[in-house]
């Protein structure tokens, strides 16, 4: 009986946290049927689910967040993943280097947008540098990475700070198997890359998925890179909800409220198709958990 | 193992591209004009500088204010991590594996539809526009990696050293301060630098639960990239990141030092 108290008592706070969570998607679902009493709306309806859904700048909007966290969390795993075999066989996986690979990992988003703007605009330091090698005669035909409806400035920011997380999220576990794995298949005598490529990332294959989806659901939700280095139009999706959320017309709310459910709906079903890829891939391997 | 000139190269091109920007934004804060096609800024000047010392936002009381609430939603989120961890680590209860995945599900919520979702209960619950508030929101967003960091620890420490001394007739408080505590050190420093640096990056949750009303770095900064001036983006850009990596500096050094009297008993 003590012992439940203690429990209890321990697991308070976090039973708070979930709770707030809880609230705060149960307020969303029921903000996207227009029942908000203090907009004097009170009559439940799915008509706003029906004009999200026949609004081009929302399904545009859901296009460029997809597109968004598709090829940053895609590139940030596979060239995460190659960072942290560098550090492994460079056997640099304490000390220095590695507080230097960390480094972006502290780096917060708004200041990411600063590096890009200023490497990748079209007068940027890229553009600079193609000019004085005289690949470029004019600042026009560097290609328009940023506020264009590519979203290359958004995805490229994401990458500079994904990519070393990645590298740094699977380091360890790669580092282990490598160095135990690994190395007894290359002292049987197989390749460098033959022993990468069919024991260590097929081993490590739950991990990077693990920084993968971290990765995707970060970037589909993400606002101030978007925000900041993205096209006015198409805009990205919590940019465009956002939008609608603070419109002085109030029947703008449940519809941005509706866009909210989608968003969450879509993200919760990825992650469960790609939790149970995951699940069964172990599985397959006989992997234990 | 062999070392391979291919992957020493990867590295080379990795840390360049991570000190690049670095680097140009640190010349950027003391730029008076940068014009097409010069590789190095033309002129340079202090103004950035005052205007980041002695301008509209005062940088002490704003990096305060930023740093102490970073550190507020650290040191909570941490202790609410602990206690989850030693609650599914240490005790047997019917939940256990729900309570250990419910962790991550706040992981799946994006940032921006919890915020619009919890402001209105925030705002009749009286904690809109107020550091409470921005504190809540903040733990949502950290709560969850510094749980896993603390599950790992707590489980590799275990209790059998404190049931030892509770055995011995320690108070199970005294036992849990003299002898898990100690162990668990580590992973708390761990787990309170990473939420720090969550809250401290946050930006759209503190925009919409602060209200204005609660200023940080990441507030004022995000105005200054949006009006295109870029000495004064890069200004507090350098002073944005440089207090974050002294603060995580802070943490590492403890970590550190606790590592080698380890070593040494």
């Amino acid at each position: 009986m003590k012992e439940k108290t203690a429990i209890i008592l321990l697991l308070a706070p976090f039973g708070l946290l979930m709770a707030v969570v809880a609230a705060a998607v149960g307020n969303v679902l029921v903000q996207s049927v227009g029942y908000i009493p203090a907009f004097g709306l009170t009559k439940p309806t799915l008509d706003y689910y029906l004009q999200v859904f026949t609004r081009a700048d929302f399904l545009s909007a859901v296009w460029v967040s997809l597109r968004i966290a598709l090829f940053s969390s895609v590139l940030s795993c596979i060239l995460g993943v190659l960072v942290s075999m560098a550090l492994i066989r460079c056997g640099k996986t304490r000390g220095g280097i590695l507080y230097a690979i960390r480094a972006p990992i502290l780096v917060p988003h708004a200041v990411v947008a600063v590096f890009i703007i200023q490497l990748l605009s079209q007068n940027g330091l890229a553009a600079r540098v193609g000019f004085a090698l005289g690949l470029l005669e004019d600042s026009a035909q560097f290609p328009q990475l940023l506020y264009t409806p590519g979203y290359w400035g958004t995805i490229l920011a994401y990458l500079w700070k994904e990519i070393p997380f990645v590298a740094y999220f699977v380091l360890a576990f790669m580092g282990s198997i490598s160095a135990t794995l690994g190395e007894a298949a290359e002292n049987l005598g197989a390749s460098a890359l033959r022993s990468f490529w069919e024991i260590t990332l097929p081993m490590s294959i739950p991990v990077i998925a693990r920084a993968f989806l971290i990765i995707f659901i970060f970037a589909f939700g993400g606002y101030e890179l978007p925000l900041l280095l993205g096209a006015t139009a198409p805009k990205a999706l919590s940019v465009q909800t956002y939008l609608a959320y603070t419109s002085p017309d109030l029947l703008q709310r449940p519809l941005a409220m509706a866009m909210n459910a989608v968003m969450l709906l879509l993200s919760s079903l990825l992650a469960l198709i790609f939790g149970s890829l995951v699940f069964r891939l172990n599985r397959r391997m006989g992997g234990g958990k | 193992m062999k070392k391979h000139p291919l992957m020493k190269l990867v590295l080379v091109i990795a840390l360049g591209l991570i000190v690049l920007p670095m680097a140009v934004v640190l010349l950027w804060s003391v730029t008076r004009r940068w014009p097409w096609p010069l590789l190095l800024p033309e002129s340079y000047t202090l103004r950035t500088v005052r205007e980041l010392l002695t301008g509209s936002a005062s940088l002490p009381k704003l990096l305060l204010s930023s740093i102490g609430l970073a550190l507020t939603v650290a040191v909570l989120g941490t202790i609410i991590a602990m206690m989850t961890a030693r609650a599914t680590e240490l005790h047997e209860f019917r939940g256990k594996t729900l309570v250990r995945h419910g962790a991550f599900l706040p992981l799946l919520v994006p940032g921006t539809v919890f915020a619009m979702g919890i402001q209105l209960t925030l705002i009749r619950l009286g904690l809109s526009d107020t550091i409470a508030g921005v504190i809540l929101v903040h733990l949502i967003a950290a709560v969850p990696y510094c749980i896993t960091i603390m599950t790992d620890m707590t489980a590799a420490v275990g209790n059998k050293l404190e049931q030892q001394a509770m055995v011995l007739g320690a108070a199970p408080a005294r036992a849990f301060f003299e002898v898990t505590l100690p162990g668990l050190l580590p992973g708390v420093l761990s787990s309170m630098s990473m939420g720090f640096i969550l809250s401290y990056s946050q930006y759209f949750s503190t925009l919409i639960i602060g209200g204005g009303r609660v200023k940080t770095m990441a507030l004022v900064l995000v105005p200054y990239i949006q009006s295109g001036d870029r000495a004064l983006a890069s200004v507090y850009s350098v002073a944005f990141v440089a207090s974050a990596l002294l603060v995580f500096f802070v943490f590492e050094g403890l970590l550190h030092a606790l590592q080698k009297r380890g070593d040494r008993i």
